[in-house]
């Protein structure tokens, strides 16, 4: 047979099957078809199967399933449990069996929310004064106690010529006198008394700050209320403002602010006059700001190249054999191998030894404090059991492998640190085992620690004077006791201090710096994102994200102050030395940051920069395309790695 | 059955009984755990190439490991299984052909080998869950047409290998720690069976139903041996010794029940039995070292072997030929190359376009 007889055959019986007549479809019903629930209510669906001849009939074979089971989860014959507010979908599955195809229907679920049962005053103030303005808050909550953000609450005075409440929720003071605040939702309502008196204040203070300014130094004003007497009114509200007077023509963006707690700092050279206001009082201030004017260079003084492989992390050191200077870095997507150089000199960087392990990602490398133990990580084995490896490397041109150890660390470890004869290793981005290398040869863990929060994944662990600084991603920065004695924590026993987060969920790195100039203890958290993609071959890679500077002075009440944020770049690893930053910033290569002061805004806006490198290099894995993965002062030099061109060894200089 | 799709299924019989037989081409889907990417492999008869990479992933300076790979019954998609996570693993739908990215499910630790229910429509996806503590995992269930979990089944200590049976009603997978094979009832959502196999560390990797009689093959990687299963009475009823240190892993039925072949993973070789008379009609070197897994073709023609490598080298593909019992054809894939799942065959273009004129 021809292919135009194959052709004219299946025509043929196409024809037949379009002329035959049409079979009414088949399906399944659900009783009731639109369910309405009230969160914690259940209901029984019941599954019909409808034939062809329309005909319809119990069928218990349907077997249901939800979409949202936390929501919404039903059980296999149909009992929904409504759990969240909110529209989700059950699906209704009559199985394939006998030669009748699969039938599947959706069920819609309404879940209506629990009704308001009461309404009560969250946060209002007995006593406010005249000619102030503070916020009121109330909440709307169900049966069960929960708050039902959803609800519109209504808040009303009961003589507005003494105090008035606006659509915002802030109940100004107009005259001495006693109102009853009424907050009302869904027929529920509350009351709250609120005294307004003559507000005391005759004057107002504004101290602190300077006169002059560079563009990234923070100011600290206080303002103070007084009365007729010169004393302190400390509960009457205080507000600041800033209005600017650019002595530029050229129109800038934001230039400068001031918070709640009265910090200014100011991203732009100009003049700024702050404004405190307490009542009918103001009090100001002008500050000249100047440019920070940092005129740093860096220059090139050696390279290690590696052009045949991604580079992943590097760490340097002094070897204790012979007192040279040695560095050792990892490699990304190739044979398992981590390289050893003599750095001694580092306008003549001479690779020394290279170790091979069974492993495709050899990310990270860490040495010892006596610099005798050499620990690189393992991803991508090909026994699939990865874990760590630890060397022998007094004498880095000798190498050696003491041990591999894989016990709970199957599934990869990205990470890890060293830190007073324990190694604190990530475990398949999910926790830290804490393994005690006393005896390098005979690891033994001793301990682990892992969040609790549902989802919850660890990226990097680095520990510095007795805490674990762990970097979790969408749980942010969490401080561990793990020999600082602040929690009476140890190896054996963590203990967490506190933990920040911040919405992005891209947190990868941090690093502690505790700033003597101002007594703050900040943590350093830095952000890992690829929001276009990676490209290993041929392109160059934008990635995304800043530095985070999170005040951690209580631990207990983090807060974020500042950022340090490069446009259209990506910040990877950095290191703090004094009051330092070096940030290797992927795309933006490396960054030398100033963060002497107190930090406030985004330094990168403040001039705060000292100097920057691109580590372009035609011959690189990719060409031209800087990917700078990880920096380390040392001994007057920076040395860095990048994940195309290896290792750089660069130095910071000024201009004459 | 109407008389009209008898006509068609006729029509259809008798043309291509009658219509010579045209030079096929196979297209089998591959996954690369080292590389994050599954590569679209084409084999003509003659010559295997990669006709498209897919990167996957979406931490890419991570290593994700994209594991396990099925197309669904309908070759509309591809899933694949992709191991690490925040912590947990994900299986991501791909339309086959544009082979652009559909949806996500997250779903256990290390996802690794899964399958549609014909019955169901859900996907089974095996938790292997190498990692830490040896404690029971899971089998996650996930509605393809939105990607979303529903369920999770427990069974053992890394559950591997997975397969339905040919009526798509009944689940089976091993737990590779805990030496035992487990049967779900698909329908019922719950385990309905277990059978402990044999030897002090059998470590089964993967399980296989028969075509069109009551038996599973399960591989098992610490015995170095092949057992056939009667799932009517749940019972070894046979076992085919595979040569020490073989380890064999993954394994496959041809669609005619007539052969089984092996992944050897510890020699790097392949092994093809005849399963009538339980004999080893080879045993074949792969390309690479580390063999993984393997799919047959559906005209039980050839098998689909991917072997992973070492360190820096790349995984390979390599094809089989069962008649002649020989390597035919390798391509070098992403590092460390692992999961395969057969898409399609169809006549060669150019064959088809002989046969037209």
């Amino acid at each position: 047979m021809s292919f135009r007889s194959l052709r004219w055959a299946v025509g043929l019986a196409v024809a037949c099957l379009v002329l035959a007549p049409p079979a009414l479809a088949q399906s399944i019903e659900v009783d009731p078809a639109d369910p309405t629930l009230e969160v914690g209510e259940t209901q029984q669906l019941t599954g019909y199967y409808v034939d062809a001849e329309g005909e319809r009939q119990r069928d218990t074979t349907i077997a249901f399933f939800s979409r949202n089971g936390r929501a919404a989860p039903v059980s296999r014959s149909g009992e929904v449990t409504a759990q969240a507010p909110g529209t989700h979908t059950l699906v209704a599955l009559r199985p394939a069996s006998g030669g009748q195809e699969r039938l599947m229907t959706e069920v819609t679920v309404t879940v209506s929310q629990a009704p308001v049962a009461e309404v009560a005053f969250a946060d209002v103030p007995s006593r406010v004064f005249t000619d102030t303005q503070v916020p009121v808050r109330a909440e709307a909550r169900t049966d069960g106690g929960q708050v039902r953000d959803d609800v519109q609450i209504q808040l009303e005075s009961s003589d507005p010529t003494v105090a008035e409440v606006d659509h915002l929720h802030r109940l100004s003071g107009k005259a001495s006198g006693t109102v009853t605040l009424t907050a009302r939702a869904e027929g529920q309502e509350a009351t709250a008394p609120v005294e307004v008196v003559e507000n005391p204040v005759a004057s107002l203070d504004l101290t602190g700050g300077a006169d002059s300014a560079r563009t990234g130094d923070v100011l600290d004003f206080e303002a103070t209320p007084r009365d007729a007497n010169g004393a302190a009114v400390d509960d009457a509200p205080v507000h600041y403002a800033v209005r600017t007077e650019h002595t530029e023509s050229i129109a800038p963006g934001a230039t400068a602010e001031i918070g709640g707690d009265g910090r200014f700092v100011a991203e732009d050279a100009g003049q700024y006059t702050v404004v405190a206001t307490s009542g009918s009082h103001t009090a100001t201030h002008t500050v000249s700001v100047t440019p920070r004017n940092l005129d740093g260079r860096i220059e090139v003084v050696g390279r290690g190249r590696v052009s045949d492989v991604h580079t992943s992390d590097l760490w340097v050191w002094e070897a204790p054999a012979d007192g040279r200077d040695y560095a050792i870095t990892g490699t990304w997507g190739g044979d398992g191998e981590a390289y050893f150089w003599d750095v001694t000199d580092p306008a003549n960087i001479t690779p020394v030894d290279t170790v091979t392990v069974d492993a495709r990602t050899v990310n990270d490398v860490k040495v010892s404090d006596d610099g005798r133990t050499c620990i690189i990580s393992r991803e991508g084995a090909s026994d699939r059991k990865n874990g760590i490896v630890i060397l022998d490397c007094a004498d880095p041109t000798e190498v050696s492998v003491i041990t591999e150890f894989t016990e709970q660390l199957t599934g990869g470890v990205h990470n890890l640190f060293i830190y007073e004869d324990h190694v604190y290793a990530l475990s398949n981005g999910r926790r830290y085992e804490i393994i005690n290398i006393e005896d390098r040869a005979n690891p033994e863990i001793v301990s682990q620690f892992e969040l609790e929060t549902p989802g919850h994944s660890i990226h990097d662990v680095w520990v510095d004077d007795g805490i674990a600084y762990s970097s979790n991603w969408e749980d942010g920065v969490v401080l561990v006791d793990v020999d600082n004695g602040v929690q009476g924590g140890s190896p054996a026993n963590p203990v967490e201090i506190g933990r920040y987060a911040y919405p992005s969920g891209w947190n990868h790195a941090a690093f502690p710096y505790d700033d003597e100039e101002t007594g703050k203890d900040w943590v350093v958290a830095g952000d890992e994102a690829f929001p276009n993609g990676l490209n290993t071959e041929n392109e160059p890679t934008i990635p995304a994200g800043w530095i985070h500077f999170i005040d951690f002075s209580d631990p207990d009440n983090p807060t974020e102050e500042a950022r340090y944020q490069v446009p259209e770049a990506g910040s990877h690893n950095f290191w703090v030395e004094g009051d330092t930053l070096y940030v290797a910033y992927y795309n933006a290569g490396l960054r030398v940051v100033d963060l002497s002061g107190d930090l406030k805004g985004n330094l990168y806006e403040q001039g705060r920069e000292i100097a920057h490198f691109k580590s372009f290099d035609p011959e690189g894995r990719i060409p031209n395309a800087p990917m700078a993965w990880g920096p380390q002062p040392y001994k007057g030099h920076i040395f860095f790695s990048d994940w195309n061109s290896g290792l750089w060894a660069v130095k910071l200089t000024s201009e004459e | 059955m109407h008389f009209s799709r008898f006509l068609v299924l006729a029509g259809l019989l008798l043309a291509l009984t009658a219509a010579p037989t045209f030079a096929q081409d196979y297209y089998a889907y591959v996954a690369s755990e080292s590389a994050d990417e599954v590569a679209l492999v084409r084999f003509d008869g003659e010559e295997a190439t990669v006709e498209e990479t897919i990167r996957v992933g979406r931490i890419p300076i991570e290593t994700e490991g994209a594991h396990g790979l099925t197309v669904s019954p309908d070759g509309a998609h591809w899933f694949v299984s992709i191991a690490h996570g925040k912590p947990y693993g994900r299986v991501a739908k791909y339309e086959t052909g544009t082979n652009e990215k559909v949806g996500t499910a997250t779903v256990g630790m290390f996802p690794a080998t899964m399958e549609i229910s014909t019955v169901t429509g859900l996907l089974h996806v095996a938790n292997f869950d190498l990692h830490g503590e040896q404690e029971p995992s899971s089998i996650s269930l996930v509605d393809p047409s939105t990607m979303t979990e529903v369920e999770k089944i427990e069974t053992g200590i890394m559950p591997h290998g997975s397969r339905f049976s040919p009526g798509g009603r009944m689940h089976y997978s091993v737990g590779m720690m805990d030496g035992t094979l487990y049967e779900i009832d698909a329908l019922e959502r719950t385990v309905t069976r277990t059978l402990t196999l044999d030897g002090d560390t059998p470590k089964p990797t993967w399980v296989q139903s028969h075509p069109s009689e009551p038996l599973a093959y399960v591989a098992l990687n610490g015995g170095d041996a092949v057992l056939e299963v009667s799932l009517a009475d749940w019972r070894v009823t046979r076992r085919f010794d595979t040569g020490e240190g073989t380890a064999p892993y993954n394994l496959d039925v041809t669609p005619d029940g007539e052969t089984l072949v092996v992944t050897y993973k510890g020699t790097g070789e392949t092994g093809i039995w005849d399963l009538t008379t339980g004999e080893r009609l080879a045993r074949l070197e792969n390309s690479r070292t580390v063999t993984h897994g393997v799919v047959t073709t559906p005209d039980n023609r050839y098998a689909v072997v991917t072997a992973e490598g070492v360190g820096g080298e790349p995984g390979a593909v390599d094809i089989f030929d069962l008649k002649a019992n020989e390597r035919v054809a390798s391509v070098d894939v992403g590092q460390q190359a692992g999961g395969v799942a057969f898409w399609k065959m169809e006549p060669t273009t150019a064959a088809a376009s002989d046969a037209s004129n």
